[in-house]
């Protein structure tokens, strides 16, 4: 055990990196770059999401070509090329931080774009039929009635994406960026003899933050789940049958 | 870059087939009666669901050989094409525990009564799901299992890091080598989509033919 205790010692490198002199790194750039895509690829997903579910053939179209074309492509063929494309096209070297951001907010727009776009069809008919029937236009049964209870189902698969994301972050390792893995195999390049036991930490690092998640995209899921639309109509369907509809004006929210 | 195609699609064929046996293995150990297998499948897929599969990849290059024992890691490291092996090996586990929490959440979409019948007509376990429950699973499974397999073919990418000679590293060869990566990239992301694409498409051509046998099976029955 004495050898993993002195891996211990190493706490700081495996989660920040080399922060306060260098730049940052280890473990919280990983969760740094996935959050900071999940953020990105959230606002542009939705927009290619509900585009390719848009009846005019010139929005849905390339909304398809783009997201079946990325999510048929390796993330990291999409890192190298990121790395190898912003230098030689736009002739400015941009840090190795930002253009694995880029790249990888590119990579899980196409999947969250997926992730809405199931969210919505998920929404019964009916509500877009009723919200219609009701008045409103196409953007605001969108806005109003449909995306709210898309957003809430899609809730526990944006979480499980974001897993799946985090581990995704580990491929910059290989363009250079100090991540979990690369202090990893930084130490253990250093002292080749604790080997295991670098690796070791490396794997419970992810093994805490995905587990975690993963949990709470259970509980998430048990929550605002399905189970949550079925609990609340029913009370729509009480008010309009009622004969005097004193909540009225709360049964259209 | 031939060499490099030829190797990828090794490494995804040899990891998607050993993956789908290894993952309804651990599926089967799952749902089995036995406390110990049972825990010791939900171990496995924890373990390998939370952990990136690079990773794995790096485990089983770098630290598989130095926890053998000495004489045999050596050889390991030798070994020329070690660095595919290890990466078949690292990447079927990977890919196992994910197979086999999408088989096990087939297993249990298939109705309880099909089981209940398997038994009563004297089936063993074994051929109750030889038989009975895995014909129906993978028949139900099919899309999350394709989508799957595209993963894996997707993550044979990361071979890389462990300079298995598969398409990306070739790609990086070339870079290294004529300053060329930006061509040579492109082509092989080209490469990458033309093949998940046709996996995909392949696997709905499946669907649509067992979808077919499904309802004339299910039609002799009500007939």
């Amino acid at each position: 055990m004495d050898f993993l205790i002195e891996q211990f010692g190493n706490w700081k490198f495996y989660l920040i990196g080399a922060y306060p002199k260098g730049p940052l790194g280890g473990l919280s750039i990983n969760i740094a770059i996935a959050l900071l895509c999940m953020i990105i690829s959230f606002f542009i997903g939705a927009i290619f999401g509900m585009g390719r579910l848009s009846c005019r053939r010139y929005i849905s179209y390339p909304c398809i070509i783009y997201i079946e074309f990325v999510r048929a492509t390796p993330a990291l063929l999409l890192v190298f090329w990121f790395f190898l494309f912003i230098p030689s096209v736009l002739g400015t070297n941009i840090s190795l931080f930002w253009s694995s951001v880029i790249a990888l907010s590119i990579y899980s727009t196409a999947y969250q774009a997926e992730i809405v776009r199931g969210g919505i069809l998920a929404v019964p008919r009916g509500q877009m039929e009723a919200a219609l029937s009701s008045g409103m236009t196409r953007f605001q049964a969108a806005r109003t009635v449909i995306l709210p209870q898309a957003f809430r189902m899609m809730l526990p698969s944006f979480v499980s994406f974001f897993i799946s994301l985090f581990k995704e972050t580990s491929v910059i390792y290989i363009i250079g960026v100090i991540d979990l893995t690369q202090a990893g195999v930084i130490i253990s390049q250093r002292q080749p003899d604790r080997m295991f036991a670098s690796y070791l930490c490396m794997a419970i690092g992810f093994f805490v933050v995905c587990f975690s998640m993963s949990r709470v995209a259970k509980t998430l899921e048990k929550k605002v789940g399905i189970l949550d639309l079925s609990s609340y109509r029913p009370t729509v369907c009480r008010t309009d049958l009622s004969l005097y509809p004193r909540g009225r004006g709360k049964s259209a929210a | 870059m031939i060499t490099g195609i030829k190797v990828t699609v090794l490494i995804a064929v040899v990891t998607s087939v050993m993956s789908l046996l290894l993952g309804t293995l651990i599926a089967v150990m799952r749902k089995s009666r036995i406390t110990p297998l049972r825990a010791l499948g939900g171990l496995y897929v924890e373990t390998f669901r939370n952990i990136p599969g690079l990773l794995w990849l790096l485990f089983f290059y770098f630290v598989f050989p130095e926890i053998l024992p000495s004489g045999l890691g050596e050889k390991l490291n030798a070994y020329i094409y070690f660095p595919i092996v290890a990466s078949i090996i690292a990447l079927t586990f990977d890919n196992a525990s994910y197979v086999s929490d999408i088989i096990r959440s087939g297993l249990l979409a298939v109705p309880p009564g099909q089981r209940e019948a398997a038994i009563s007509t004297g089936l063993s376990r074994i051929q109750q799901y030889r038989y009975v429950l895995l014909p129906q699973t993978f028949r139900k499974i099919l899309p999350p299992l394709g989508t799957r397999m595209i993963h894996n073919f997707k993550n044979s990418s990361l071979c890389m890091a462990i300079t298995a000679p598969e398409l990306t590293w070739a790609t990086q060869q070339i870079e290294s080598l004529t300053f060329r990566g930006l061509e040579a990239t492109t082509l092989a992301t080209a490469f990458y989509i033309v093949v998940s694409l046709s996996i995909g498409g392949v696997i709905i051509i499946l669907e649509k033919y067992l979808k077919i046998d499904i309802e004339s099976i299910t039609h002799m029955e009500t007939g």
